[in-house]
């Protein structure tokens, strides 16, 4: 108990809350922008969170992500061109009340929506994130290599269509992951005699290189090639019913709002499947199940209401598997993973035995977000809507910029710089030829994980021969790693033949 | 180039690596094995292998798919644009070489040049070219961006984290 109260004193420390609060008006800003998402704002400020106490570092985070969030629903309402596969559910009902004069009652419905998904989602976290950390505690590294085999093999699957190019991705970031000082004999491992790869690649160049730098290429090319534009945002009407959303029209959608709440938590608490499939599914059901079916797609707060309830549940319920079982489930946490291993903690079941004060302190935080969020949207929306017409000659040098003083601010280093450049490159290659950088990060997070369990049970294993085949969980858990090799495979396989035929009575 | 050819080409570069990291990379620059445990060279091994495997059976399934005359399906045969697909979120697509490398090279002349070139130098030239590559012509705006963002920076790194600039200092 005395840890909780501790805990919580230090989120509302005035440092901390300062921090969250810049973090989510960051964060929304940079979400309304076109173009740069969570993930991305994560990888850009984690260098900046180096500076700054575990807790603060990861409340600054934390709101970043809950803002942008939040924030790509500005630009799917505003212009129609959701700067996240997520918030594109958002658009199809957004869009065309900003078209009648109603963008202002848009987005407040959507922050409405948001900041309810997103405290019904944190609360769900806290309250069961610790008992069943309590349980992963029973957890061996057979389980844990296992684990993390499961993961790697549901993680290949995301951000491609292919799962051939997923799990190649996934084995090069496994690879590239392992460069550096290997476990047992503490020598350097595929350094290639190139003495800064003897402490291995940071997280921080690799990952501004894939996520940020890489994307601003592809920005650039459509921007450069096909020339870029001003944006045209629809004037807001001035009547107060086509601004505000009444407290009625808000309860009306309270059982869509639950539903997409829980769809968000019951998909972000599992690994892989990511923000859109909650805010599609949401959207779905609530067209589904709503007594006025024919609005949907022409304007109704029950569509915004449901995808953004779903999309922004799923932030804090992504934090579940990775307290619990320390495994990213997604691309923003994989990038809240590497900032809390930068400030020396390695996330899953153990930090509750040993940061437990740390841990109430981001629950903490994790609130404190959230009613920044309404907050700062209730009185900011104005303002945030101007961040989707900067010039994109302003914005494009500030964020390149910021790439590369950003890799250059770790280790104070250039080398950093030229790390951060190949993986521009690599990444914008991958994203060309549709192999999943996400795969390919999250192989690289928990590739050092991975072989250390491995080794303990190879090492147990010398004295107990079948130790693994002894361990129920972990043969379960290999089990369901294969299951899903062969039946994604399987899947593939029929539908790739399906539409083989049709292509071939296409010709 | 039709997308397939582009994928064999692809895997064809990748199976090259892998066999390049089986062969050479990793015996070479891997610790030997140290009596316990598992070899040092156990994940990297299964990693590449994991590539080499899925870059084959891929390369297999286009080369059926171009020889033998089996379609395969029009979304991983065709590029988006040929489809009319653009503006959703795939970003699959042809690679502008021109584009890339006309961004990367004033990138990579500045991590070359602010080894020997003060930062604030180098940092307001490479912002000049970058928006004059990007397409910004007027010239007053790239001035005041790049002068800003350089100034903006050093005082965030210098006073505000303690960090030294890159490059020669000369403040």
């Amino acid at each position: 108990m005395e840890m909780i109260v501790a805990g919580l004193l230090d989120a509302l420390s005035p440092i901390s809350l300062l921090f969250v609060f810049v973090g989510v008006a960051i964060g929304v800003l940079i979400g309304a922008i076109p173009g740069i998402n969570g993930p991305m704002a994560i990888a850009l400020f984690i260098p900046v969170t180096y500076y700054m106490s575990p807790l603060t570092a990861i409340g600054f985070l934390v709101g970043l992500n809950k803002g942008a969030f939040f924030g790509g629903a500005v630009s799917a309402v505003l212009l129609r061109t959701p700067g996240t596969p997520e918030a594109a559910a958002t658009s199809w009902d957004g869009y065309p009340l900003t078209q009648q004069g109603k963008g202002e009652k848009a987005l407040r419905m959507a922050l409405y929506s948001s900041v309810a998904g997103d405290f019904i989602s944190t609360i769900v976290l806290i309250a069961i994130a610790a008992p069943l950390a309590a349980v992963a505690l029973f957890m061996g590294p057979a389980e844990i290599f296992a684990l993390i085999s499961l993961a790697l093999t549901v993680i290949a699957g995301i951000g491609t269509n292919s799962i051939g190019r997923g799990l190649m991705a996934a084995g090069l970031g496994i690879f590239v992951g392992l460069i550096g000082t290997e476990p047992v004999t503490a020598l350097p491992r595929l350094t290639f005699d190139i003495y800064q790869l003897g402490s291995g690649l940071s997280l921080i160049p690799v990952a501004i290189g894939l996520l940020a730098f890489s994307e601003i290429l592809l920005q650039l090319e459509k921007f450069t090639v096909k020339g870029g534009g001003e944006h045209i945002v629809h004037k807001f009407s001035s009547k107060l019913q086509d601004r505000m959303v009444s407290l009625k029209e808000f309860f009306a959608n309270t059982k869509t709002l639950l539903r997409g709440s829980l769809i968000g938590i019951g998909v972000g608490a599992m690994p892989g499947l990511g923000a859109p499939v909650a805010s599609f599914m949401s959207y779905d059901q609530a067209m589904k199940r709503s007594k006025k079916k024919e609005e949907f797609g022409k304007g109704t707060l029950e569509g915004i209401g449901a995808s953004e309830s779903a999309n922004s549940a799923v932030v804090a319920a992504s934090m579940i598997p990775l307290f619990v079982l320390g495994i990213p489930g997604n691309l923003a946490v994989a990038m809240l993973m590497g900032a809390f291993m930068i400030h020396g903690m390695q996330p899953g079941p153990l930090m509750f035995q040993e940061n437990a004060q740390l841990m109430y302190g981001i629950y903490g935080s994790l609130v404190i977000a959230s009613v920044f969020l309404l907050v700062i949207g209730r009185f900011g929306l104005r303002f945030f809507c101007k961040a989707v017409n900067i010039p994109a000659m302003i914005l494009y040098p500030i964020v390149v910029f910021t790439c590369i003083m950003g890799s250059y601010l770790g280790k104070s280093d250039m080398f950093d710089v030229a790390v951060m450049l190949i993986f521009g490159f690599i990444g914008y290659f991958m994203r060309k030829f549709d192999y999943s950088y996400v795969a390919f990060l999250i192989g690289f997070i928990l590739a050092p994980e991975w072989e250390r369990a491995l080794q303990q049970v190879v090492i147990i294993s010398e004295h107990e021969t079948f130790m693994f085949f002894q361990r129920p969980v972990a043969m379960g858990l290999m089990a369901l790693a294969l299951f899903v090799v062969v039946r994604t495979f399987w899947k593939s396989f029929k539908d790739g033949r399906q539409k083989q035929m049709e292509a071939a009575t296409q010709e | 180039m039709t997308r397939i050819n582009r994928d064999i080409i692809a895997y064809l570069v990748i199976i090259g690596f892998c066999i390049l990291m089986l062969t050479w990379g990793i015996p070479t620059y891997t610790p030997a094995y140290p009596g316990y445990g598992a070899s040092p060279a156990l994940v990297p091994i299964v990693s590449i292998s994991v590539m080499l495997f899925m870059a084959c059976l891929s390369m297999f399934r286009c080369c059926v798919a171009v020889f033998m005359n089996r379609p395969l399906p029009i979304e991983e045969s065709k590029f988006p644009e040929e489809l009319n697909e653009e503006g959703g979120f795939t970003q699959v697509g042809r690679v502008k070489l021109y584009h890339l490398v006309s961004i990367m090279i004033p990138c990579v002349l500045l991590v070359v040049a602010i080894e020997y070139i003060a930062y604030i130098f180098v940092s307001f030239v490479f912002l000049m070219i970058f928006q004059y590559v990007i397409g910004s012509r007027k010239w007053g705006q790239s001035i005041v961006v790049s002068v800003s963002l350089t100034a903006v920076l050093y005082i965030v790194m210098r006073y505000g984290f303690g960090v030294p600039v890159p490059g020669p200092q000369i403040f």
